[in-house]
């Protein structure tokens, strides 16, 4: 589809890469260690990442769109890449809730994407993500957004480990009158999961959910858990538990990849 | 049915509009602007907007009138609850900024998923009538997440 002219592969880091595919206009779907991008005409149409909830769960855990409906959807709209327009098309979600959420989920994955600014892996020419058009975003405004919620991260509270680490509260700490999404979250605060774990119970965005824990880290309510001791009974791995999206994500590819053939 | 920029393109024929912008007031990315930019740099502006919103939107003091679901959900009793819908959020609907010769009027639109994002209307002082744009505001937001 897409003539690729100059490698994207001499880039050190993925940000530097997507410049090189935007200045060419690329189309496809870039893979990096946290997430891929996809890209049409070097413009950012989606992101995805196995530390964000994709848009179907935004969408059908909040209950704003049924299951059924969601997988309706994704039958009927997702070979010709038109998810997204047959939500919309069979009245089960506006359009420009359709725009706000997917650009929610966008750039949240896209912050863990580019979180760890490493090399890419592949690039696929011109792949296309089953959602279909929705709204498309500049690179540089996905690469200069990233950095700035860096920043926001870390003026709120130095501390990187918490949104990777299994999270707890502190012991007697009053966590009187928290505003509702700080509440919400700190009540998924049990000292097993991690901040992707918690977003995902809470059908929330990651990256606002570590807004949220790392704030309730900065007024001592909630602090790394200390490691488990490595002879507990048999049970789940912290991994084994309620984490079940990048399953879903991996399902769903399978199934594209094989309605493709 | 609107889009964000049918939306902002609906806020910006009000008389006397200068700006209107969709921002998300936990990040404080811009999701779409229109028009011209109040401090002339909507990323900016989007950012400085979304931290005085923010405020506002968790004041625990503002909504303390008469809260209703959202006073009630204020989890003293932490429960295990499965995934919410944020629809009962946030508590205030609207705040307005009056300056020498503008009004900046913020609208939090309310979504049945997890968004936290409000309308950005700048208005000029002689041309705007706040009244009315209140009111269309208020109605452009529903329409925008309502269809």
């Amino acid at each position: 589809m897409t003539r690729v002219t100059t490698t994207w592969t001499t880039h050190e880091t993925t940000s530097a890469a997507l410049g090189a595919l935007a200045a060419e206009g690329a189309t496809g779907a870039l893979s990096g260690e946290r997430g891929i991008v996809y890209l049409a005409a070097g413009r950012v149409v989606h992101v995805e990442s196995a530390f964000t909830p994709d848009l179907g769960a935004l969408l059908t855990r909040s209950g704003a769109v049924a299951a059924d409906g969601w997988w309706d959807a994704v039958d009927r709209g997702g070979r010709q890449a038109r998810v997204g327009h047959r939500l919309v098309d069979s009245g089960r979600l506006a359009a420009g809730a359709l725009e706000v959420c997917h650009l929610g989920a966008l750039f949240d994955a896209a912050y863990f994407v580019l979180a760890h600014d490493t090399r890419a892996h592949r690039f696929r020419p011109g792949a296309v993500h089953w959602l279909g058009a929705v709204r498309s975003v500049p690179v540089d405004v996905v690469v200069r957004e990233c950095g700035r919620r860096r920043a926001l991260l870390d003026r709120i509270w130095p501390d990187p480990d918490i949104d990777t680490v299994p999270l707890t509260r502190v012991p007697d700490a009053g966590a009187a009158a928290l505003p509702v999404r700080r509440g919400r979250t700190l009540t998924q605060v049990d000292g097993v999961r991690t901040a992707s774990q918690i977003a995902s119970a809470l059908a929330c965005r990651t990256y606002h959910t570590l807004v949220e824990l790392r704030r309730l880290a900065a007024d001592g309510l909630v602090t790394a858990a200390p490691p488990a001791p490595a002879s507990v009974a048999p049970g789940p791995s912290p991994r084994d538990v309620v984490w079940d999206d990048p399953d879903t994500a991996l399902l769903r590819r399978l199934r594209d990849a094989l309605e493709a053939l | 049915m609107p889009g964000i920029d049918e939306s902002l393109l609906e806020a910006m024929r009000l008389p006397g509009a200068r700006g209107a912008s969709l921002v998300d007031w936990i990040s404080g990315l811009a999701l779409g602007a229109v028009g011209e930019a109040p401090g002339g740099d909507w990323e900016a502006t989007a950012a400085e907007t979304a931290e005085l919103a923010r405020h506002v939107a968790e004041s625990g003091s503002l909504a303390a009138a008469g809260a209703g679901p959202a006073g009630s959900a204020r989890p003293a009793v932490p429960a295990a609850a499965p995934a919410v819908a944020p629809e009962e959020e946030p508590p205030v609907e609207d705040m307005i900024a009056t300056t020498a010769d503008a009004y900046h009027l913020i609208r939090f639109v309310s979504t049945p998923f997890d968004s936290t994002v409000f309308l950005h209307l700048w208005l000029d002082r002689n041309d705007g009538n706040l009244a009315l744009a209140r009111i269309r505001l208020s109605e452009m937001a529903d329409r925008l997440v309502l269809g």
